[in-house]
């Protein structure tokens, strides 16, 4: 157990764990000590000096987020000396820069306008010097006016702590001093990746996402707690909504992400522009003309009716939640008989293990990714390996050839080099083995040799791929002839070879968010439901089931995928 | 007992302010009985008395030399000056133009413009000139800050009844807000 100390704080007798800042021994003992660089996610940096505090026997005050607690201590957390300095601070914050609220993006949600709320600010004692600074527009999905930054460095500590990547630094001193990528490049063209980590730890309108400026104060939005859909690590997330519409997406800090999601979680969701499939589409004279949901249901049901099981297959993609896959195999298995599989590899082959948290992997020794590429396809994963290799665990990679992650290995090796990388493993204290798609079954079977000293992490190819292992579905479509072609495809694009063996069914029926080349020859056309309108659960990649909340009102005559397929079930 | 004499002014400021003013409503009617409006920009009289008020009220930023005479008068002739609105109070949107040069500011806006066809700066002796803008206390010593784009008319009511009531007032909640 953690040793305890006594302290008094604003005359009030308390306990804290020995080691704790005296920011969260007040916390904890709910005394509000404001702050503004710290963040609880990140450590602690001391940047701003308004969290400053009087504690007995200190020549001068001290911040609270840095400061240990120690035994006896006595802190004043309001008193007039205290409150004098924070204003003095935040004159001083404001007399830098360009903090004009009445004409900046965040005005209402933004921290430093809240502490001068506060503390009663109603002028500025100090002349704005009106400096000439720079807004950085290059990135695609927000921009940086470094007009509004206050130095707090909170994007800095997100870019290297939580993202790994070391973008993000200052460049000269003083009241020069500015954040900057890459010593000195401009954001779009720096080794960002764009993960938004920075955007979202932001404490006032220096770092604006381009999509949701303007859109809705906290208080006029609504949040969402859900999963992302577009890999299997399932980071929670946050869906941030108004008036039914998606305005952006963060990273939920309660979750194994740790509030980390990457591009293709945060940004390209929510800037898909494909043509939305509304209504059921059946293909009357050549011409697919919308028609009820009904009419759809009784078209399909005929021709199954009139079909032999084995001459029907139905594929979903790993995407769909568990309830979606599961009534898909219970209906076209169970009711039919007829073949059903996924699009992606499920490592179906591979029998090793599978709940290696990522809070453990942070804190692991060594990593072996075998198989996968984190860095392009799991990036918030590959982001906590870099984390991980950070702390000094070394990285060691076996590839045919060199990907996004190779840039970060300690070693490779070759596949037929894996005994060892194996052997680094068994020579380390708490290893992991990461393995994907790329895996072999024989790789597999001499990995199995690790199962009591490693722990694994699955990087199935797609979201719920685990849920397809479990319910034993083959991936990939056969090749023998059908009669009746069943796609439940969402909002995936289907490759060139699976688009061709759907075709040449006589009857093709696609289930998807999307028009696209499939929809164009398919005889009947379903719409699905798109990732911030499921509800349901899925497994993320510890192997743990999340739930996935709808966050928008259904846009009317949209039905859930596991709904049709019980309407389906009725009418066989 | 007599009225409180206030007088107002405006500056370079968009109008949003005296509106805020004029959104206090049927509370304005009552707030008559014991104040004497003696001049606005948006009644008959513009300038303050030459005897003097008790409260001079100013919105708008101190934007050109004209706007530094306005400020100067009404300093002079009140007790108490407000500035109103965060023109007045940080300098407001007007100071944008700080952030560049002022001939830089000027050809972009009389020059440069996309809707501008031959477009020459204007430099007739009887305008006023412009200055790097700023806030009034930086021209005259201010006394109570209402800062709001534009202040709510419920934080205009409260600091002029705080003064009727011959206290200074204090903005808190929702009172001080700055947009």
């Amino acid at each position: 157990m953690d040793k305890m100390v006594n302290l008094r704080m604003n005359g009030r007798q308390i306990r804290a764990r020995a080691g704790q800042t005296v920011l969260e021994a007040a916390k904890a003992a709910g005394i509000d000590i404001p702050s503004l660089c710290h963040h609880p996610a990140i450590t602690p940096h001391g940047a701003c000096r308004i969290c400053l505090v009087e504690i007995e026997r200190q020549r001068t005050l001290q911040p609270a987020c840095t400061f240990p607690v120690a035994e006896g201590m006595k802190v004043e957390t309001e008193s007039p000396k205290v409150i004098e300095e924070r204003k003095f601070v935040l004159q001083l914050l404001f007399s830098e820069r360009n903090h004009y609220c009445m004409f900046c993006e965040m005005s209402g949600d933004c921290e430093l306008q809240a502490l001068a709320y506060r503390y009663g600010m109603d002028q500025w004692m100090y002349q704005n010097s009106y400096p000439k600074i720079p807004v950085d527009g290059t990135r695609k999905y927000f921009i940086m006016d470094h007009n509004r930054c206050i130095l707090c460095r909170r994007c800095i500590r997100a870019c290297s702590e939580l993202a790994a990547n070391n973008t993000l630094g200052v460049k000269f001193r003083g009241a020069k001093t500015m954040v900057s990528a890459d010593m000195d490049a401009p954001f779009g063209e720096s080794t960002c990746v764009a993960c938004g980590t920075c955007l979202q730890v932001c404490p006032t309108g220096s770092l604006v996402d381009r999509k949701s400026a303007y859109t809705g104060r906290n208080a006029q939005v609504d949040r969402t707690k859900s999963v992302c859909l577009f890999c299997s690590v399932g980071c929670g997330t946050e869906i941030v909504t108004r008036a039914g519409r998606v305005l952006r997406v963060e990273g939920e800090w309660e979750e194994h992400n740790r509030g980390v999601l990457c591009v293709a979680g945060r940004f390209e969701p929510v800037y898909d522009t494909r043509a939305r499939i509304k209504t059921p589409l059946l293909k009357k004279n050549g011409e697919r003309v919308p028609v009820t949901w009904d009419e759809a249901f009784d078209v399909i049901a005929q021709r199954l009716k009139n079909t032999k099981g084995t001459k029907v297959g139905a594929w979903t993609t790993c995407k769909t939640l568990n309830l979606t896959m599961s009534e898909l195999v219970a209906v076209f298995q169970g009711k039919i008989g007829a073949e059903v599989g996924v699009l992606e590899p499920t490592l179906d082959e591979l029998e090793l293990p599978v709940g290696g948290s990522l809070s453990e992997l942070v804190s692991s020794d060594c990593i072996l990714v075998i198989g996968a590429d984190p860095l392009s396809d799991h990036r918030v994963l590959g982001y906590h390996i870099k984390q991980a290799r950070m702390k000094g665990a070394q990285l060691i990679l076996v590839t045919e050839k060199a990907n996004e992650t190779s840039r970060f290995a300690d070693q490779s090796f070759l596949p037929d080099e894996l005994p060892k990388a194996i052997k680094i493993c068994q020579n380390s204290v708490s290893p992991f083995v990461v393995y994907g798609g790329g895996t072999t079954k024989k790789d597999a079977e001499k990995l199995a040799g690790l199962k009591r000293k490693a722990h694994f992490v699955p990087l199935f190819p797609a979201t719920n791929g685990y849920h397809a292992k479990v319910l034993g579905l083959q991936s990939g479509m056969n090749k023998s002839p059908l009669d009746i072609v069943y796609l439940l495809l969402e909002d995936v694009i289907p490759s060139e070879e699976v688009v061709q063996r759907a075709q040449s069914a006589k009857f093709l029926v696609v289930h998807a968010s999307y028009h696209g080349p499939i929809t164009q020859s398919a005889d009947v056309v379903l719409p699905s439901l798109l990732w911030y309108e499921q509800e349901g659960s899925t497994y993320n990649l510890e192997g743990k089931k999340v739930p996935v909340r709808k966050a928008v009102p259904l846009p009317d005559g949209m039905i859930p995928e596991s709904e049709v397929f019980a309407q389906l079930a009725a009418r066989l | 007992m007599a009225k409180v004499k206030v007088a107002m002014d405006w500056l370079a400021g968009c109008a949003g302010c005296e509106m805020s003013v004029l959104d206090m409503d049927e509370r304005l009617v009552q707030l008559l009985e014991k104040i004497e409006l003696t001049s606005t920009p948006i009644t008959d009289l513009k300038h303050p008395p030459k005897e003097g008020v008790t409260v001079g009220i100013l919105s708008g930023t101190v934007n050109n030399t004209v706007n530094v005479e306005v400020a100067k008068e009404m300093r002079e002739r009140c007790k108490i000056l407000v500035a109103l609105g965060d023109c007045a109070v940080f300098g407001g949107v007007m100071t944008m133009r700080n952030f560049c040069d002022m001939n830089e500011a000027l050809k972009r806006a009389y020059v440069e413009t996309e809707s501008t066809v031959e477009g020459t700066i204007p430099s007739s002796e009887e305008l006023a000139k412009p200055i790097k803008a700023c806030p009034v206390k930086d021209i005259a010593k201010v006394d109570v800050f209402l800062p709001g784009c534009p202040p709510s008319a419920d934080a205009i009511h409260y600091v002029l009844s705080e003064l009727v009531q011959g206290r200074i007032p204090v903005l808190t909640g929702e009172n001080l807000k700055y947009d």
